[in-house]
């Protein structure tokens, strides 16, 4: 024993290695750091330049604050901080960094160079530091603001820098960073540098849309519903793409709390919950969120590089999340009436100038309906084909310029066939549209049923003879635990002894669909949802859900006077492009598509 | 074969056949009319290999043969011939050479041998109703089947012969149509049957009110003869429910209705709804029926209709299609309508033997 290690206290040098391990794992983590401050500065703009993937060199400008140079000399001390006093400001970190580490764990382990100059002060100080022994501190002239060199990163820790991937996977991290606060920060100027080019020039003073589409092109914008709301002091605030716009990965979801990039696991399940019923499983929505709430309601310091934070109200937090995102994803309600409902006007002047006219096609009763988002499909109400019999009739429609389609609140469409032996053909002003009819039909059931309960205006047709059904023990005890939610929803159900139940009366809109294919595939989905957290609104969705599909699956037959009330119904519906299980409704094809395509642009 | 027809007559036969022809099949030759020249006839088949449908007419037969033509060009071109009798030629190629007056025309056609064959009928068990009995009782009953693929049972019209009764019945599990006509049948005769829909409306559209229908049933098929039409259908393969039980014990209040006036009314109060599940409401009162409707995004309806009533108070709501359909589909001036409460099941009658069981709706 006696000849044990002895125990003593730790220099330093090595102290501040060891934490350098913790903050700072790669040129990225180096980019991050640096940002932070530069922010916490109160940088107007901030220019990040990297060198051999960030290996070679990182260097971070800003024109905030700087320092002087005793502020300097104290900001490369470990826990040397400007931003917190005491363990009480621990709790209102309102700055990025806070804890003090970051400078002089990154000096300790590489060749490290901080330019510095408060604006107030004539000359600038500059400090070099190789491996935490500082090597010079001398007076320069500089620009206002600080400059921060990383240079040969771990050059003296050859057991991290052997964990250093190549040049482009570094500099693939290092640019996701600069991206997020980009995104986190569009007050703000960005200029990116590689290897001597630059990659973006992002002026200061921009919007998050402005943004957004500096960063990723205008095309992402066209999916994206601007989201802000407040509930309970937590504000939401960005941008959600609507459910036809997803990712296979949630590569393109960027989550802030309080402006710092970071998520916490309710986020994801939030999102899960605002989106399901609209995309389909495995498919992921492109998210630009700001969760912004008192400081004392979050804590950051879970983690030294504050990638996941916790809070205090998580309920809340989600809360807040699904419903700022159901919000502004969902259709505004169609609005009724208003002058621009003149509908034969809109019909003559969308068919003014065919460019070719087939002669005996059948004039047909005009239908209407509330015009869908232009950003997806657009399909639109006019002309029904009730006749529905000869089979030459061929339609050759003008091709409308469409100045402005979007602003009309209305429009044409017509049934013009089937194809496949399931999808219905619809012309509209702007193009062609193949429809899901029964994704439509799943749609508009799912959406008439929540609404129905939520009114309570459900009606429930009872049956002649009470439908008597066995279930597999295993779904038999989930249909017990949920009878009461089961019978809120309409479903006259009781238990019958063992694992049999009675059905005497269904919600009356499913149609003609039988008590037992409902309410076995309703049960499936009681076992695959899982026990959700009991929250009753995601039950009865799944329910719903499990309800309109069974009962569309049930319906086969389909008159021209019914689709063209479908169209109506999905048109009128809140989320018209997805069946509550996220499959597409419509698919369309522009006329400028198909000019394009026939090479007459 | 080479025959000469009487245009009129060859048009009527055609018009009988051609309703089942395909119009959206993937296999060709069912858009087409298979004609077969035999004995001084023209035999006209066409089928959608559910149903078949066989007539024939008068035709001088110069030689016999067959081939199939496709049957909507060949009726409209039939139709619009300038002279009284055609003359068709087929040739061996089965293109058909068809001639009335200066007219000419040159068909092609399908071999006779693509055709499906006509299912081999083997009767065991035959019957013999008057056809305006039994179009009757199909339109007062056909309407109540259902249309859910995953019960096929109710996806047609039972036909049991059974206890010296035919009993038509069609149901979709909320409402029931059924008549139950008196008719001789011996032991060995009896049995139910299930016919599909669709053969259902076939029938509805040609029986007429005169003269005899032959029905006989085999394994899996059923063979409606009247006229000079055959029609053959599939029967659904299933067992149909026991649908005795469903009809309700005595009633506490019966009331007796104008069938058009309530029908109408009925309708226009249903104009407010737009889709076929809400609620029409029924309000029995000393001599009048209050007939309303109300949904909250669009607005409400009532209509009152004088009746003689002198019972309880009873609100009941109902499908407005369920409650429309028998009166519809019934003639005759008066239905009774048959009534406990709100929850119970109705009951239609007429001066038939003839019930039509509702079950009401409840508001959730």
């Amino acid at each position: 024993m006696s000849r044990g290690p002895k125990i003593h206290v730790l220099p330093d040098e090595v102290i501040n290695k060891i934490a350098a391990g913790e903050v700072v794992d790669r040129p990225a983590s180096v980019v991050k750091e640096l940002v932070e401050n530069a922010l916490d500065a109160r940088a107007t703009s901030i220019r990040v330049e990297l060198t051999g993937g960030g290996r070679q060199a990182v260097v971070v400008t800003d024109d905030g604050v700087g320092m002087s140079r005793d502020d300097a000399l104290l900001s490369v001390e470990r826990h040397a901080t400007s931003k917190i006093r005491d363990v009480h400001d621990i709790e209102h970190v309102a700055t990025l960094g806070f804890r003090g580490e970051a400078l002089a764990a990154l000096a300790s382990v590489s060749r490290f160079t901080l330019t510095t100059r408060p604006a107030g002060q004539e000359a600038g100080t500059e400090l070099t530091i190789s491996g935490g022994r500082i090597l010079e501190v001398r007076e320069t002239g500089c620009a206002p603001g600080t400059s921060i060199a990383v240079r040969n990163l771990f050059f003296n820790v050859p057991a991290r820098r052997k964990f250093l991937r190549s040049e482009q996977t570094e500099l693939a991290h290092a640019r996701q960073v600069f991206l997020v606060h980009a995104l986190a920060h569009p007050e703000t100027g960005w200029t990116l540098r590689v290897d001597d080019r630059e990659v973006y020039q992002l002026p200061p003073g921009a919007t998050l849309e402005e943004r957004v589409r500096q960063l990723f092109g205008g095309d992402v914008l066209t999916g994206l519903r601007s989201v802000d709301a407040v509930r309970e002091g937590v504000r939401v605030r960005g941008l959600a793409s609507l459910p036809q716009v997803t990712r296979a990965d949630r590569s393109e979801q960027y989550i802030f709390v309080n402006g710092r990039p970071a998520s916490a696991p309710v986020v994801g399940f939030a999102i899960n919950e605002a989106y399901q019923a609209l995309i389909p499983r495995g498919r992921h929505p492109v998210l630009f969120l700001f969760i912004e709430l008192p400081a004392d309601e979050v804590d950051v310091n879970v983690h030294p590089t504050k990638k996941e934070v916790r809070f205090r109200h998580a309920s809340r937090v989600r809360d807040a999340l699904v419903e700022a995102i159901r919000e502004s994803v969902a259709l505004p309600a169609a609005s009724e009436g208003g002058a621009d409902r003149n509908l034969s006007a809109l019909f003559v002047a969308s068919r003014a100038t065919p460019a070719l006219q087939v002669v005996d096609l059948p004039e047909l009763p005009a239908f209407s309906y509330p015009r869908l988002d232009p950003a997806a499909p657009v399909p639109s109400a006019e002309r029904g084909d009730a006749a529905g019999g000869s089979e030459s009739r061929v339609s050759v429609e003008p091709a409308t310029p469409a100045a402005t389609p979007a602003e009309k609140p209305w429009s044409w469409c017509r049934v013009l066939g089937q194809a496949g032996g399931l999808y219905v053909v619809l012309e509209t002003e702007d193009g062609l549209i193949l429809m899901d009819p029964h994704a439509a039909h799943e749609r508009v059931l799912f959406e008439r049923f929540m609404a129905d309960l939520a009114r309570h205006e459900l009606k429930v047709q009872g049956l002649l003879s009470p439908e008597a059904l066995d279930l597999p023990p295993e779904l038999a005890e989930r249909v017990r635990d949920n009878l009461s939610l089961l019978r809120g929803m309409g479903f006259g159900i009781a238990e019958f002894g063992g694992d049999s139940f009675v059905v005497d009366a269904l919600p009356s809109f499913l149609g003609p669909v039988s008590a037992r294919a409902l309410v076995a595939e309703v049960a499936g989905h009681l076992e695959r949802g899982g026990r959700r957290s009991g929250v009753e609104r995601a039950a009865e969705e799944q329910i719903a859900m499990a309800a309109c599909k069974a009962a569309v699956k049930a319906q086969d037959k389909l008159t021209v006077q019914e689709i063209e009330q479908l169209v109506r119904d999905l048109a009128a519906s809140e989320m018209p492009y997805t069946c509550p299980h996220g499959r597409p409704t419509l698919i369309y094809m522009g006329f400028d598509e198909l000019r394009r395509k026939f090479g007459r642009e | 074969m080479k025959l000469t027809v009487n245009k009129d007559a060859v048009l009527e036969g055609l018009q009988k056949v051609q309703s089942i022809v395909s119009t959206r099949s993937t296999l060709p030759v069912l858009y087409n009319v298979y004609l077969k020249a035999e004995k001084d006839r023209l035999w006209l088949t066409s089928t959608d290999l559910e149903v078949t449908v066989r007539t024939s007419v008068d035709a001088k037969i110069a030689r016999t043969g067959g081939t199939t033509l496709p049957a909507r060009r060949v009726f409209s071109i039939f139709k619009e011939l300038p002279a009284n009798e055609i003359e068709i030629d087929v040739d061996d190629k089965d293109t058909a050479s068809i001639r009335a007056g200066a007219s000419f025309f040159k068909i092609l056609g399908i071999s006779e041998d693509e055709f499906p064959p006509l299912p081999k009928f083997q009767g065991n068990r035959a019957y013999t109703v008057e056809q305006k009995l039994f179009k009757s009782m199909l339109q007062a009953t056909h309407y109540a089947a259902s249309t859910d693929e995953t019960r096929p049972m109710l996806n047609g019209v039972l036909l049991s012969f059974k206890g010296g009764k035919l009993c038509v019945v069609a149901t979709d599990g909320r409402r029931m149509a059924m008549w139950e006509q008196e008719m001789e049948i011996s032991r060995e005769q009896e049995g139910e049957w299930i016919i599909p829909t669709k053969t259902v409306n076939e029938l509805l559209k040609s029986l007429k009110d005169e003269g005899d229908l032959k029905i006989q049933v085999s394994e899996n098929q059923v063979a409606f003869e009247y006229d000079s039409l055959l029609v053959i259908s599939k029967l659904v393969d299933h067992t149909y429910p026991n649908f005795r039980q469903v009809l309700p014990g005595g009633a506490e209040e019966r009331i007796s209705l104008e069938r058009e006036l309530v029908l109408n009314a009925v309708r226009r109060v249903a104009l407010l709804l737009n889709d076929r599940s809400n609620a029409i409401t029924l309000h029995f009162a000393k001599d009048h029926l209050e007939i309303s409707a109300v949904a909250s995004d669009i607005g409400e309806a009532k209509e009152k209709v004088a009746i003689k009533y002198r019972g309880k108070d009873i609100t009941v709501a109902f499908n407005p299609d369920f409650l429309m359909d028998p009166l519809r589909n019934l003639d005759g001036d008066e239905v009774a309508v048959e009534l406990s409460d709100e929850l119970s099941p109705c009951l239609i009658r007429n001066d038939k033997p003839f019930q039509y069981v509702l079950m009401p709706m409840r508001v959730k």
